[in-house]
Parts: C-alpha cells; structure tokens; sequence
C-alpha cells in the first residue's frame, strides 16, 4: 500500500432512487461527488438541508449503493459491480447517527459493550478500555442505568464511545449534537476533540452549524444543493488543541465563517 | 385502591350468582355453597389435579408447538419481500377457517387421543403469535438495525439482540390473548373426544345433570387462566424491566 494514497477517496459519486412506481428512477440527488480524506484527518461537511448529507454517509457506511462513482478505501474499491453491501465495511466503519441508537433493552455498558459482542472481541482488555472511554466522558456510575433513565447528553455520550470502543479507523458521524442544549453540546464537543486528540481517527463530521464546522474541523467541505457535489473545499488552520468556548474570539475564525456562509446556501 | 375494588366486583359477582341460583332453581343455576363443597371434595379425592394435569399437558403441548412456528415463520418471511407477499396472505386466509370445524377430520387423521386437540391448540396459539410477531417485526426500530449491523451484528446475533427483545411488547400482547384461547381450545377439545381432563369433567356433569359439577368445572377452568394471566404479568414484569415506568399509571 502507498503510504500517501488518501485512506478515503470518493469519485464521482452519484445517487437516485427509482421512483415510488419503481418504473422509473427520481432526479439525481448526489451527482459528481469527489473528495479525498487523509488518514487521520477529522473533516467536517456542512450543507443546505436537504442536500444528501446523510445518504451521503449512507453510501460511505455501505448501507446504500450508489447509483455511479466509486468508493476506495485504501486505495481499494470498497465493493466490487454488483456485489453485496457490507455494513461498516468489516467494522472498519463506525457510524454515529443522529439519534443515539442506543438499545433500550440495554443498560449503558451492555450499550457500549454491543459491538465487542458482536464481533466477539469482549475480553478483559476490552472491557478495561470500555471502562476507561465511559471514565473518559463521565459516565462512570451510570453503567447500570437504562438509556431511558440516561439525559439527551450522556446517550450522545454512551453512543459515541460504543463506536470509540471498537477502534474503527474512520468514524462517521451526522449531525450528532444537533438536538442538543448549547451547553451540553459544548461539552460534548469538547469530549470529542479529546478522545480525538487522543487517538487520532479519521473522522468525517456531518453538521448544519457553520461555527461547529470550523470548530471541530481539520477541513471543512461545503455541499450544493442537490444533485449535490463539493462545492467548497477549506482548511482550517486553527491550531489545536483548540478552546471551543472562545472559538469566535480565535482571528482566523470571522473569515472563515464569512467565506463559508457565502458558500452555503 | 385496586384491591378493594377487586374485592367489592367479586363480592358483586358471587351476590348476582346466589340470586340467579334463588331464582332459576338449582338445575339451571347450582349453588355457590354447594361449588365450594364439591370443589373441596374434588380436591380431597385427588380427582381434580388428573384431569387439570391432562388438560394443562394437552395446552402446554399445543401452546409450545404454535408458539414455535409463530414465531419462525414471520423471522423466515423477514428475510424476504417475495416469500412475504406469498405467504402471508394464504396465512391470514387460512386463519378465517373455524378451527373446530375440523374436529372431524383432525379426529379422522389423528385417532381420538391427545393429537387432535395437540393440533387444534397449536393451530389457535399459531395464528395469534404470528400475528403478533409479524406485525412486531415490521415494528422495529430501523435505524437500530443498521446500526446493529454497522458494528458487525450477524443475523443470529440481530435476530437475538435486536429483533426478539423488540418485539417482546407485541409478544406479551399476543400471549395474553392467546394463553387463555389455548387452554380454551383444550376445554373444547375434551367435549368433543376425551376421557380426562377438566373438558371431560364438565361435559361428564353435564350429561349426568349434574348442574353443580359443570359449575365447578367452570369455576377451576377461570381460576387456571387468571393463574396463566398472573404468571405472565410477572413474567413481563421480570423481562421488561427496562421499560420506562408510566408515572400516571404508577399508583
């Protein structure tokens, strides 16, 4: 494997669904997508609602097809013409959604345990590093609790490190503070730059929230209206680690939010 | 509060018993006295534990037999639109057809043992768990299936984890409408070919006359299914735990 080839890289990627009579197909709602993502690099992506965001992570989490382009994953197509889709890509994927997903039935460390279960990785070592990722965003003590019993932060929380736990290498996640209160989605903003810092994944961050982009971002990507493409393309050269609380005092900060707000419409 | 209410409709309910006794004559109406007596001989002769043992064998078959391929077929049919659309109509046109109308035949295939009324009680406990299964499959929680499989769920481990524990809301719906028709089914099944069981019990009074027989017969027979509905409140209690408690309807 070339050690420069990108570890992500969409091309031309293209989406429509058939129409409901299934004789037809819909307009394209993702056309001519194309963007690289680094290994390690935490990409935010912000666009007009209604712009594919989430189909778009759908197709890179390998829950849907596209309908033209290609996918690569280190330098490899993700799936050969015509074959079956592989959810998360053999856990290579993680996937935080915009609810939390988490299990009812589950208390939070079952809840956080599920993926090790699944790929049957649970051991000691592993539930150790559960442990840790739980202490790491402050839910030790509420191992036993019920998601229900849980507040709309600490499910985002649980949610977060139960992709965290397994260490996939890129981690997508869509607008996953969206519902919540200024102050807890500081936090767990905050949270995520952490464990980011941490352990360096990639990460492509879905938001509608131009100063989160900025924010979190290494680079932030601008998305058209549908049939969507890139239409902006912006490093973000603030340094880190980075103080989320007075991320509009930074200098770099106003320009970037005027030149991206432009671009968003 | 519940209890005292509870208490109060029993009492209601015994009073409405001795005055239809006082007014429609022992024939047509047997004693509530006379039942107790009757039930304590019954119990001290041993007779009653044999024919509610036979009769909660013949349902306990039958309900496990339905049970089993109510809940298989709807998980089979989950893994295909095609078969669904086949199936599933020829399932629910089939649940039109009066079971017991085929006592004659099942008795014909069967012989007059337990099988027919097995496969009566199996045929009842079937539908409803289909239906209460199937309808709580395509009730599940999509994004809780992508999100099992995104972590590498494999279908056993998304059948178990993810689809069994959300259908268990419908599931205890489904037995608690389709415990007591089986134990009906096995009533019905002993009027019409047995020479045990609480069925035979009733049917055996009611042939002798003997009114204050099939009074306690009918009496045992409630008694079994408020039990069957008791056990099953616990038992949903116990696994769903984890529901959010209603605080409106906590006291």
């Amino acid at each position: 494997m070339n050690a420069a080839a990108p570890l992500l890289e969409i091309d031309g990627l293209g989406k429509r669904f058939p129409s409901r009579d299934g004789r037809s197909m819909s307009p394209w709602v993702i056309q001519n997508l194309s963007f690289s993502v680094k290994d390690g690099e935490f990409v935010t992506i912000i666009g007009p609602s209604g712009a594919g965001k989430s189909t778009l992570l759908n197709m890179l989490a390998q829950t849907d097809a596209p309908s033209e382009g290609e996918i690569r994953f280190r330098g490899k197509p993700v799936r050969e013409a015509g074959a079956r889709l592989s959810p998360g890509l053999d856990c290579q994927i993680g996937y935080v959604f915009q609810d939390d997903t988490l299990l009812p039935w589950r208390t939070t460390i079952d809840n956080v345990l599920f993926p090790l279960e699944a790929q049957g990785r649970l051991d000691d070592a592993s539930r150790a590093r559960a442990e840790t990722l739980m202490k790491a965003v402050g839910l030790n003590g509420f191992e036993r609790y019920y998601p229900h019993e849980l507040s709309g932060g600490m499910r985002k929380r649980a949610a977060l490190i139960r992709t965290l736990v397994y260490d996939p290498p890129i981690i997508l996640m869509d607008e996953p503070f969206g519902a919540l209160d200024a102050q807890t989605r500081v936090q767990l903003q905050e949270d995520l730059l952490r464990l980011w810092e941490a352990g360096r994944k990639t990460i492509l961050f879905i938001t509608h929230d131009i100063a989160e982009a900025i924010a979190l971002g290494d680079r932030t990507l601008v998305l058209s209206r549908a049939p969507t493409h890139i239409i902006g393309d912006h490093s973000i050269d603030i340094p880190r680690p980075r103080n989320l609380r007075d991320i509009y005092a930074v200098p770099q900060f106003a320009g970037l939010y005027e030149t991206i707000r432009a671009q968003v419409q | 509060m519940i209890t005292t209410g509870r208490i109060l409709l029993g009492l209601a309910l015994l009073a409405c018993w001795e005055w239809g006794h006082r007014v429609a004559g022992n024939l047509f109406v047997a004693s509530p006295m006379e039942v107790v007596q009757r039930l304590r001989e019954i119990v001290e002769d041993g007779s009653l534990w044999g024919h509610a043992a036979s009769t909660l064998w013949i349902t306990a078959l039958g309900f496990a037999i339905g049970f089993f391929f109510g809940v298989l077929l709807p998980f089979l049919l989950d893994q295909s639109e095609r078969a669904t659309k086949a199936i599933e109509p020829a399932v629910l046109a089939s649940m039109g057809i009066p079971k017991f109308a085929l006592a004659p035949l099942l008795i014909l295939w069967f012989g007059i043992g337990d099988a027919p009324k097995v496969v009566i009680i199996a045929f009842m406990t079937f539908y409803m768990i289909f239906i209460s299964t199937f309808s709580g499959l395509r009730g599940v929680d999509h994004k809780l299936i992508v999100m099992a499989k995104i972590v590498g769920a494999d279908p056993m481990k998304l059948a178990r984890d993810v689809l069994w524990r959300s259908l268990q809301p419908y599931m205890f719906a489904g037995l608690k409408v389709a415990l007591p028709r089986a134990l009906s089914a096995a009533i019905v099944g002993e009027f019409l070919v047995a020479d045990k069981g609480l069925g035979y019990m009733i049917e055996h009074a009611r042939q002798m006359g003997d009114t204050t027989g099939v009074f306690t017969g009918i009496v045992v027979v409630t008694a079994l299914v408020l039990g069957l509905n008791w056990l099953l409140e616990r038992l949903q209690a116990k696994v769903m735990a984890w529901r959010p408690k209603d605080a409106s309807v906590a006291h």
